[in-house]
């Protein structure tokens, strides 16, 4: 294990000993894979801890907000994303995440990273349309996180890159966003489906809206579903349309698996109510201007 | 690899020389002797294994402890003085839920760092904060009982009891029963 004096000291031990080195964050995730033999062991971890004073934070600036790899879902809790309604699919997703004790622990940058379709903020960013920004002793670079993402534990992230943070545009006044996770339990446990909606609202009418869900046809992770946007784009909301949205539109992209928790079926069924209920709670939302 | 860490342990300074792969669980248990620290699942799943970093709940099961120079831990040992019970044990005692006791000292570390932060706490803040621990024998409702028990008791200003007296008050009630 390297533990790091400063981000650029961290970067260049990541590029003389890249490939060896797994970054560690939170650990909710890493951990257990090597504990279950997912990953081999990596020769190095390279501990993000130090890195904390540097790396945590949720900020505004230049018109985006911020926020940094190593802030944990805890610390992001307490700050206006949990307060202000255009922010308030962080409150749901937040409430539906593992346990609140591992929340103290995960950070978003892991989440992100981890790249499955149980990442939760992961699929909560995709629908602001966020943007990850990597570093390494080369440089800066930004990438959409919808081409991150590439599948089920694939990502866009070279070896010797760190995730620094992600940002995203400020909504406008009169939007809003939800999460819906439909599993078994309460808690402690993967979605059986998830579902990020943002949605924004101009004299009733759909000025932006922005679908994510765990995974859409042919990619085992989070996605967008861009044909059920652009049906409702421009359009004047309703329930009929949010009805016809789902029941018609949204089946000819989404593509459910079958596996020892629940049928394809089944999980097309819950997508359609997830959507339903999402935008709804959306709107409900920019009404009433709480959330 | 190993490192040479400073970790102020239930108010005492250790400075411990650990390889890079240990736990934070096997570190107290095996090396300090802290055995109220359980290791269930060891994955993050159980909460057995809850103890307060830097006053927050952390799963030492999913945590190096190399990762800790600096920190501050406290374990139920540390909850009270020698010779003393906290007002959470006591109310944990009082409300009688405990079976096996598995998991209750991943239960009492949760009530701490959720006293701490909500000192009245609401019928849903003792929820969102004792059920990040599981407890297979279910006492669940008993240790929500004993979390609010455990804020009047703080509240009153009883938050540490003589031990002794404890005992011979409830010796033939709980323990003995
Ligand atoms: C009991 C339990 C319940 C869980 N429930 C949920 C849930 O409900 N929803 C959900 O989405 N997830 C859940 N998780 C998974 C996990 O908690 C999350 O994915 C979490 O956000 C990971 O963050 P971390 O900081 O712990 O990451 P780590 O485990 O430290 O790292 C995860 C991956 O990201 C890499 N990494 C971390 N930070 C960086 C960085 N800054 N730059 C580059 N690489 C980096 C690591 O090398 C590793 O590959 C759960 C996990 C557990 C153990
Ligand atoms: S042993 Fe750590 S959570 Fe189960
Ligand atoms: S009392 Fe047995 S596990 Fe909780």
């Amino acid at each position: 294990m390297y533990r790091p004096k400063t981000l650029e000291d961290a970067l260049e031990f990541l590029s003389k000993n890249a490939p060896d080195v797994k970054p560690l964050a939170g650990g909710t995730e890493l951990l257990v894979l090597i504990r279950d033999k997912k990953i081999t062991t990596p020769k190095y971890l390279l501990d993000l801890s130090p890195l904390k004073k540097q790396l945590s934070y949720v900020k505004i600036e230049d018109g985006k907000v911020r926020i940094g790899a190593t802030t944990t879902l805890y610390e992001i809790s307490r700050t206006f994303l949990h307060s202000d309604v255009r922010f308030a699919g962080f409150v749901d997703t937040w409430k539906k995440f593992g346990t609140l004790a591992i929340r103290f622990s995960a950070t978003i940058g892991g989440n992100v990273v981890a790249g499955t379709q149980y990442s939760d903020y992961a699929t909560l960013l995709l629908a602001y349309d966020a943007t990850v920004k990597a570093v390494s002793s080369r440089g800066e670079r930004s990438i959409p996180l919808e081409k991150f993402i590439l599948d089920k534990r694939i990502i866009d992230l070279r070896p010797d890159e760190l995730v620094k943070e992600v940002e995203f545009a400020i909504p406008p006044q009169g939007s809003s966003s939800s999460f819906v996770k439909f599993d078994r339990r309460e808690l402690l446990i993967a979605g059986i489906i998830t579902g990020a909606f943002f949605l924004a609202l101009e004299e009733g009418k759909i000025r932006d809206v922005k679908i994510a869900f765990d995974m859409v046809k042919g990619k085992r992770a989070p996605a967008r579903s861009h044909e059920v946007e652009s049906f409702l784009l421009g359009k004047t909301f309703s329930e009929d349309l949010i009805e016809k949205a789902a029941e018609e539109v949204l089946p000819t992209y989404m593509e459910r698996i079958t596996d020892w928790w629940t049928t394809a079926e089944y999980r097309l069924d819950m997508s359609k109510v997830a959507l339903k209920r999402g935008l709804l709670k959306c709107k409900a939302r920019i009404e009433k201007g709480v959330i | 690899m190993s490192f040479k860490i400073n970790l102020k342990v239930n108010g005492k300074e250790h400075v411990l020389e650990v390889p890079a792969h240990e736990r934070l669980v096997d570190t107290l248990r095996y090396r300090l002797g802290l055995t109220s620290v359980k290791e269930g699942c060891g994955r993050g799943e159980c909460g057995t294994c809850i103890v307060l970093v830097n006053g927050l709940p952390k799963h030492s099961c999913l945590t190096l402890t190399a990762t800790l120079d600096g920190a501050e831990v406290l374990t139920l040992e540390g909850l009270a003085p020698e010779g003393k019970l906290h007002a959470i044990q006591l109310a944990y005692l009082e409300t009688r839920g405990v079976q096996c006791g598995f998991c209750t000292p991943g239960f009492m570390m949760m009530t701490k760092a959720l006293l701490d932060t909500h000192p009245e706490p609401q019928q849903e803040q003792v929820k969102e904060w004792l059920s990040s621990v599981l407890c297979r024998c279910g006492s669940y409702h008993y240790y929500f009982a004993a979390a609010k028990l455990a804020a009047k008791y703080i509240k009153e200003g009883k938050i540490y009891l003589d031990e002794k007296q404890v005992r011979e008050k409830y010796h033939m009630k709980v323990i003995g029963r």
